[in-house]
């Protein structure tokens, strides 16, 4: 049953063409074997999402796209380019962004220093202006000195906005609703879905399945390393039994 | 003219400018190794090496390609960056994921073959270096005279030191760096090469080295050695100063050049060691500098022995039994004068040992307690007359009490930080023992006599001799094992392996660190004590830093962190400098060779690799 709307997920994206596609991923932190074999696409400006459980290896999926964890196997192709054997700097270079769970404000920059401190990977990356219209409250902060005095709200926007002046055009957020109060998550479903509009593609690593649900077009469900999972959207209302079951909510 | 509290203002304001200048290299020093140890969490032993490069490196520029200084100024700092990146490239790279220590002890094998393979091209006499036509001569102040380069120095560093302040910490670059300081990988993820910054920020604190040894070309004279004592106080300089900030680093080195230079006028015979006085004060008020950030390091070593504790059980003992057997036997076949002095180092090499075993703390100072407990005991048995053993316990005291003044201060800081304040400190004693009067200077206490134990064995005899020492070296270790395996050590390894756990237990950790060190001190004392009377002798060498990084180099291929593999560390040490003594400067260039063989390739020590093969700690 699982697998029928896993490959029925997949056909729709052959039918499409994926901008990225990930096969038979496998990584390893040291001795420890943590993704056994991840297969999924993302379609160009489409917002994916995946759930799991804690330890379930979605942080590591991003990770392995972004060339984070050095000992990984299989297949990540994007816009038709391999980059299993890349390093971060140069995956970075193709137009992925990351945005980890933790933010990564750097505390010896200041907030301008950190909004600008990812180079420029490509062309058509929103301008200043634009990213103080999607996050007024950053413009107040600019004059701020240490980017880690902001507020964790406030931290959260600067670590997106900082990606998305960039020109990438997949964007991975980590756990973008972790810690935040309620107004705050639901300003972060705006942004993406302003994100989206403006053409982003954008893989979600969500344990919050509620936010998700606000945003997503797509869903794959993780477990032990694999992808268990997987439904459109518009599916969302028959496979709400099986989510309960898979994520314990 | 006045006079200032009776000194011409001449003389004030002339050591006052030779303050500055030698403030100026504090200065671009600890800057290059403040910049270094943010990228890349390694402090550069190197450095003075270096920075001896840059000297040699305009020497030979004008020496054999007839280059002068301005263009000697661009290139020497660029040709050693090139050096430098070519050792980041091949070595320190696969030290990053490891412990801060063993940057420190790979870099310091790097000087070691560096100074070494100079010292044999050009010895330790200084080449002179001309002044530039163009910085020839002087200005004739109201209250002194100034000579222009020594202007130009001053003027030319703060220039340098400023430029590489606001790159780092106001331009986009600089941005760079601080954020990749603070989480590298994220950096790369935003399309940074942050392996290449890595490379490239090493070569450019190695250039910052290099570029203050051409400034100092002209004034101290291009010499192998002029980088080696420097290092240790540019240390102190970084001890002070704390390593979180780049400004604080310009600061404390010109700060202290000054203060250097002032002690010379009102104290002169504290000119040496008044750094050192000051970073004793620092570590006493603000432990983590006066500009550092507190941050928490925790200082694990990798240990040698099988990853389960090394605490060295039954094996540890069959072990000692068999070098016990070893050294019984072997008078009849090698020289006795030879064993004694491996045995005497086996000890010493065992106290470094026990402390970075037990307690996780790594001491680049160890000399210190060999050399003065050497002093005194060569004292106590030659001008007090005392008997061979009181002249021993009487060393060993002294040990006893410079353990417990150098060990209250040194261990409230940890990991790379602790091996750089023993180190200042045992420097320190080092200038106290040239300078003092009871020492000798120079030739160290000649002709002690062995005398008679309790009065009625003459040790001059050897049999008796060697005997003595036996039964002191294997009885010490017997003792150390108990102490090891005691109730006592029991809480040194929890401390080791992990320290808030051990003070939420209610340990007062910092009280067994110190009985931790005061013990090690007490067995290096006795060490030296030992060795004092077996070679009548004792000299500077017992308390130069190069002996406190023998006893490091032992300890590390015997096995960092087993029982007794130091023995056989001091064993194989001793012996290549017994048999290669012939080839002068080399034995030093192999034993930084064995360094970074070890530190790259082979960090479990002799021991370590043999416990983990038969996968029992020894």
């Amino acid at each position: 049953m699982a697998e029928a709307a896993l490959s029925r997920a997949l056909q729709a994206t052959v039918a499409g063409d994926a901008l990225l596609r990930i096969k038979g991923l496998q990584a390893w932190y040291g001795e420890s074997h943590i993704l056994h074999g991840v297969d999924f696409d993302i379609r160009p400006g489409e917002v994916m999402t995946l759930l799991g459980r804690n330890g379930a290896g979605k942080t590591s999926t991003l990770k392995s796209i972004m060339g984070l964890i050095p000992r990984r196997t299989g297949s990540i192709s994007f816009q038709g380019r391999e980059l299993i054997s890349l390093a971060p700097e140069r995956i970075a270079r193709q137009g992925i962004a990351f945005c980890p769970e933790e933010r990564g404000i750097f505390a010896s920059l200041t907030v301008r220093e950190n909004l600008t401190l990812p180079p420029a990977v490509a062309p058509g990356g929103l301008e200043l202006d634009e990213i103080f219209e999607l996050f007024p409250n950053l413009k107040e902060r600019l004059s701020s000195n240490q980017g880690t005095k902001l507020s964790g709200g406030e931290q959260q926007m600067l670590a997106i906005a900082r990606i998305l002046r960039t020109g990438a055009k997949l964007l991975l957020l980590d756990e973008q609703a972790e810690g935040l109060a309620p107004v705050i998550i639901q300003q972060s479903a705006r942004t993406i879905r302003s994100l989206k509009e403006r053409g982003f593609t954008i893989l979600l690593v969500e344990q919050n399945f509620r936010f998700a649900s606000t945003v997503a077009d797509r869903y794959y469900v993780m477990e032990h390393g694999r992808i268990i999972h997987g439904f459109a959207n518009a599916e969302l209302e028959a496979n709400m039994g099986k989510l309960h079951e898979y994520l314990g909510v | 003219m006045f006079d200032f509290l009776g000194i011409p203002p001449q003389a004030l304001f002339g050591q006052l400018l030779l303050g500055l200048i030698n403030g100026s290299f504090y200065a671009l020093l600890s800057l290059g190794l403040a910049v270094i140890f943010g990228m890349l969490n390694i402090i550069n032993f190197t450095h003075g090496a270096q920075y001896m490069m840059g000297a040699f490196g305009a020497y030979f520029l004008l020496q054999y390609l007839g280059i002068g200084y301005w263009w000697a100024l661009l290139i020497a700092p660029i040709v050693v960056a090139i050096t430098g990146i070519v050792i980041e490239r091949t070595m320190l790279r696969w030290l990053y994921k490891l412990d801060h220590l063993y940057g420190l002890l790979l870099t310091f094998g790097l000087a070691l073959v560096i100074q070494g393979m100079f010292r044999h091209q050009y010895g330790t006499s200084g080449i002179p270096y001309p002044i530039p036509d163009a910085l020839q001569g002087g200005h004739r102040l109201t209250f002194m005279f100034l000579p222009n380069y020594r202007a130009w120095v001053i003027v030319f560093s703060v220039a340098v030191c400023l430029a590489t302040w606001i790159l780092i910490e106001r331009t986009r670059l600089g941005s760079y760096l601080r954020a990749a300081t603070e989480n590298p990988a994220l950096v790369r993820s935003f399309g940074i090469n942050v392996p290449r910054m890595i490379t490239l920020t090493y070569g450019a604190g190695v250039g910052l080295a290099a570029l203050a040894g051409v400034l100092a070309a002209p004034i101290y004279q291009v010499n192998p050695l002029m980088g080696a004592d420097l290092i240790v106080v540019v240390f102190a300089v970084v001890v002070i100063g704390g390593m979180g900030s780049i400004l604080g680093s310009i600061i404390t080195g010109f700060a202290l050049g000054v203060i250097e230079g002032l002690t010379k006028v009102f104290y002169p015979e504290a000119s040496n060691t008044v750094i050192f006085v000051i970073m004793a004060l620092v570590l006493l008020i603000k432990p983590s500098g006066l500009f550092g950030r507190a941050a928490s390091q925790t200082s694990a070593v990798e240990h040698g022995g099988a990853s389960a504790a090394g605490d060295g059980g039954r094996s540890a003992l069959l072990f000692l039994g068999v070098l016990a057997l070893f050294f019984i036997i072997s008078p009849f076949f090698i020289y006795p004068l030879f064993l004694m002095k491996a045995m005497c180092f086996a000890l010493f090499a065992c106290a470094v040992n026990l402390l970075v075993g037990y307690s996780g703390l790594l001491s680049f100072g160890h000399a210190m307690f060999l050399g003065s407990s050497a002093y005194v005991s060569a004292h106590a048995a030659k001008v007090w007359g005392f008997s061979p053993e009181l002249a021993i316990l009487t060393g060993t005291g002294a040990s006893v009490v410079l353990g417990i003044i150098t060990g209250a201060l040194t261990i409230r800081r940890q990991g790379i930080y602790f091996a750089m304040t023993t180190l200042a400190f045992a420097q320190m004693i080092y200038f106290f023992a040239l300078q003092a009067p009871f020492t000798g200077g120079e030739d160290g206490i000649q002709g002690v006599p062995r005398g008679f134990l309790f009065g009625l064995f003459d040790l001059h005899n050897q049999v008796t001799m060697y005997c003595f020492v036996f039964a002191i070296v294997f009885g010490t270790l017997l003792m150390m094992y108990r102490i090891i395996h005691s109730p006592f050590g029991e809480i040194l390894k929890a401390i080791r392996e992990n320290e808030p756990r051990a003070i939420s237990l209610g340990y007062r950790t910092e009280r067994y660190k110190l009985m931790a060190f005061v013990l090690s001190a007490t067995i290096a004392g006795l060490a030296g004590a030992t060795k004092a009377i077996v070679f009548q002798l004792a000299s500077l060498t017992d308390v130069h830093w190069s002996m406190s990084g023998e006893a490091v180099l032992m300890t590390l291929v015997g096995g960092l962190g087993t029982v007794f593999g130091p023995v056989i560390g001091a064993f194989i040490i001793i012996a290549m400098q017994n048999y290669l003594a012939q080839f002068g400067q080399w034995v030093t260039v192999i034993q930084g060779f064995i360094f970074i063989v070890c530190v790259l390739a082979f960090r479990r020590g002799i021991m370590g690799e043999i416990a983990n093969k038969i996968g029992k700690p020894l």
